[in-house]
């Protein structure tokens, strides 16, 4: 019996040191000679600092910068915690978002959903709409739009807000990715927000249009994936373009 | 679907149908002992392994040997993963110094299991709570060895049909160490390289802080990830380097390194189709089950791709666009990623269990009801459409033996397979296995779907088991069929939304994996061991042949009728209702706890 048994404890250690410690460090030893940027990261340096990694999505929001996608990664592109939503096609918190209440008995938003994130797309945008509601009733005190209110109104069983785009949104601009890090849009989501680019930059929405397309990257060999436009690195060249006064 | 999506699919499938028989008759060489062309390179290392172990590689073993080893082999397995997990915090290679509370010990139990069956189901979050010295010593360790145990037990059974009036099935040290050293650590190191040169990462670095454009802070999360995933995908295990698994840039960050995947997951089991055919003499019986393969494979991925492009009708409503144009992909595209898509998330989906992988590129919790159906279906058939390494080939063996069986009951002749008769032990066998397995599904799944829990119990936090569900109606019950259909096809993919990192759910999501393993592979083995003693009879001309279109046509029936009928009764209050519900614009909230269960 022991001659069955003994070379298991003898090949699972001998495995441990050739496949757990050679291995991985022979390839990390290799890697680094040859990709020494991809194994560390494809990082990007600015000014001696680094300002993000080439194929990690960050965050965007001020209206001169392309926005990336909606993330569920921690609290929004947290690589530390690379996560998709996992909510379901039938899920309410999905499509109209929830709200809870927090330590100061305020009540805040739980989850935007997609509901909410079409209504901002479609506003900061410019895309025309149709809403069942006028968006004003939704204003707050400083006239800004009050996302709980709105998620309320999408929630309201009796007489739910509808709200509807005239245009056709990407749909990769309003969801979450899988990994909460995707670091492109689809050359469409870019192209519909060259023009709040171009309006917040004061350059032209063709000058905004042409660095979209010089950032638009082919599928792979031509074939493989899907055309796509680097959030970062296209923000980047507008950044070194046009740069903001 | 899209003629370019279409395409890719087909160039996939064409690339691994180049690559069965170079690698298949590869393997032939190495698990007959012969000389191959690695061996002038390689075979010191063989050498080098027997010495340090004592083993001798020209002993043979009959089954129940063979077993003992099998089994001695994933103990200790077990016993090393769980420990250098409990201890993570006091070994090298932590530079985020990760310590033993975040491996607490139901969920080190859990991960060694499922890392010992092949599963590597995630119920640990890598990015979070794991060191990269855990994650290089025991987790890509474990790929390797539970990898080369499933090849292992395929070249038995093999061996049990290709052999006569023998009583020995081969060394299992032996088929061990050459399936390592000849086939997985080779392929390994040069898919590793292409990871990197992809953007795959691989270093020992800790984590990188920086400061983004806007100012913000992020920070970059680093490791031995290229390694790892390479030898991940090649030995169908699964587990991720990160918690988005292969969907993360640094784990696949192009198009192209997703094709590499997807290759590295088929190829082997494809191969060994080939090496089936040739070690029992006959290469058109090996090309039989590839065909069988094939096909199934290609209905799952194309009613897949369908039903994720056609995408979701409520969020149609509000002004998404579901149709592919140049500039956008359309579709369900919550939960994918651009670079990949429609057409490439629903090939990896399929792709991924078929084979028992589990690595995911896109999070399946999100698919459409139908989409999702499909690699839940995929995982239900026992993963026998390729299948893992090595389980996929034992696994559509047992099938084959159901086949002549059916086929010989409706003619009413002794059913034969490769000229050995199949008899009582060998049906009796099979279905053992088939029965384990839809017995560990349902019955925990029903459970798990029932079971409430009292306050500050060790189990689950108070009250319902569904309570750490993430949503609601059929989509919620989806998400724990999903979890024990993967624990127990060993597959590791999710529905992950499921919070599964509780006592309850990681001990018995860990008997599930041990049953889907070992329950399904000694039953085989048990099945190998009577095969072999028998006497080949002569064809005639009242022989079944087994390598033409009826017998292909026969063989996939098999496998369909005894997943739909055996699991359709939970689909249906599954995935398939919730398509209608869909379709009717019904969505669903999460109950409100009444129990006080957050307090």
């Amino acid at each position: 019996m022991w001659e069955q048994i003994l070379p298991g404890l003898r090949i699972k250690i001998f495995m441990t040191i050739v496949l757990g410690v050679v291995y991985p460090l022979a390839m990390t030893g290799i890697s680094q000679l040859i990709f020494p940027k991809q194994a560390n990261g494809s990082l990007i340096t600015q000014n001696g600092k680094v300002i993000g990694s080439e194929i990690i999505g960050q965050s965007f929001t001020k209206p001169e910068y392309f926005h990336p996608r909606p993330s569920s990664a921690g609290s929004g592109y947290d690589p530390t915690a690379s996560s998709g939503s996992n909510l379901g096609p039938t899920s309410a918190k999905l499509v109209r978002g929830t709200t809870k209440t927090d330590d100061k008995k305020n009540e805040v938003v739980d989850y935007d959903g997609i509901s909410l994130r079409v209504v901002h797309f479609c506003l900061e945008n410019g895309i025309p709409y149709e809403s069942s509601v006028p968006l004003d009733r939704f204003k707050n005190a400083t006239g800004d739009l009050d996302d709980v209110k709105l998620i309320k109104a999408f929630n309201d069983d009796k007489a739910p807000l509808v709200f509807t785009p005239k245009a056709s949104i990407p749909a990769d601009a309003v969801t979450a990715s899988s990994s909460g890090l995707d670091p492109h849009i689809s050359p469409a989501s870019a192209q519909i927000q060259a023009a709040r680019v171009a309006k917040a930059r004061g350059i032209s929405v063709d000058q905004a249009n042409q660095l979209v397309a010089r950032f638009t990257d082919n599928p792979d060999l031509g074939l493989l994936g899907e055309p796509r436009v680097n959030v970062l690195k296209l923000n980047l060249a507008l950044d070194q373009q046009f740069p903001r006064k | 679907m899209t003629s370019i999506g279409i395409l890719q699919i087909a160039i996939f499938l064409g690339i691994i149908l180049a690559c069965t028989k170079p690698l298949g008759a590869h393997m032939v060489k190495v698990f007959e002992g012969q000389r191959t062309f690695l061996h002038p390179v390689l075979r010191w290392l063989e050498v080098l392994t027997y010495k340090v172990t004592g083993i001798k590689e020209d002993v043979e073993q009959r089954w129940t040997h063979y077993t003992a080893a099998l089994l001695s082999f994933s103990i200790f397995g077990f016993l090393l993963t769980y420990l250098l997990q409990r201890a993570q915090g006091y070994l090298p290679f932590n530079p985020q110094n990760f310590g033993t509370p975040n491996m607490p010990p139901d969920l080190a139990f859990n991960t060694a299991t499922s890392f010992v069956t092949n599963t590597n189901w995630q119920a640990y979050s890598g990015e979070a709570t794991m060191s990269y010295f855990v994650q290089m010593a025991a987790l890509a360790v474990q790929n390797f060895a539970s990898a080369a145990a499933g090849i292992a037990v395929a070249v038995a059974l093999i061996r049990g049909f290709a052999r006569q009036e023998k009583k020995t099935i081969g060394n299992f040290w032996a088929d061990v160490t050459r399936a390592t050293v000849y086939v997985l650590l080779p392929i390994s190191i040069v898919g590793g390289l292409l990871y990197v040169s992809q953007g795959a990462i691989q270093n020992l670095k800790p984590y990188t802080e920086v400061t983004t454009v806007e100012g913000a802070k992020q920070v970059i999360a680093q490791g031995p990830v290229a390694s790892q995933e390479a030898i991940k995908q090649l030995g169908t295990n699964g587990g991720g380097f990160f918690n988005a698994n292969s969907s993360h840039p640094f784990e696949n960050p192009t198009p192209l390194s997703n094709l590499l995947a997807m290759f590295l997951i088929f190829v082997i089991p494809a191969a060994l189709t080939y090496t089936f055919g040739k070690m029992v003499g006959d290469t058109r019986q090996g090309w039989a089950i590839f065909a069988a393969f094939s096909v199934m494979f290609l209905i799952g991925v194309f009613v897949c791709y369908h039903f994720e492009q056609a995408g979701n009708p409520i969020l149609a409503n509000r002004g998404l666009q579901t149709a592919a144009t140049s500039g956008q992909s359309g579709g369900n595209m919550e939960g994918k990623e651009v670079r990949f898509g429609i057409a490439n998330s629903a090939l990896f989906a399929t792709v991924t269990t078929d084979a028992s992988c589990g690595a995911v590129n896109s999070m399946h919790d999100s698919y459409t009801p139908i989409g999702g159906l499909v690699p839940l279906f995929n995982m239900m058939t026992g993963e026998v459409i390729f299948g893992g390494v090595g389980a996929g080939l034992y696994g559509i063996l047992l099938y084959c033996i159901l086949a002549v069986f059916i086929a010989g009951l409706m003619v009413g002749r002794t059913p034969e397979y490769l000229g050995k008769k199949i008899e009582q032990k060998e049906v009796k066998m099979a279905m053992l296995a088939v029965i384990a397995t839809a017995f560990s599904i349902l019955v925990f799944a029903a459970l798990s779907s029932v079971i409430t829990f009292p306050a500050k119990g060790y189990w689950n936090p108070q009250g319902a088991a569904i309570a750490n569900l993430n949503n609601s109606g059929p989509h919620g019950f989806g998400e724990i069929l999903y979890a024990y259909t993967s624990s127990t096809g060993n597959n590791g993919s999710a529905f992950a939304g499921l919070t599964v990192n509780t006592p309850w759910y990681d001990l018995t999501l860990g008997l599930a994996q041990l049953i889907g393993r070992f329950l399904f592979l000694i039953p085989l083995l048990a099945a190998a061991g009577s095969l072999v003693m028998k006497k080949k009879v002569p064809e005639t001309a009242g022989t079944f042949p087994t390598h033409g279109p009826l017998f292909v046509g026969l063989l996939v029936g098999t496998v369909l009728i005894v997943g739909a009928l055996t699991f359709f009764p939970a689909l249906s209050l599954g995935p398939i209702v919730e398509h209608y519900l869909m379709q009717s614009g019904k969505l669903f909230s999460m109950l409100l706890p009444t129990l006080g269960i957050w307090s």
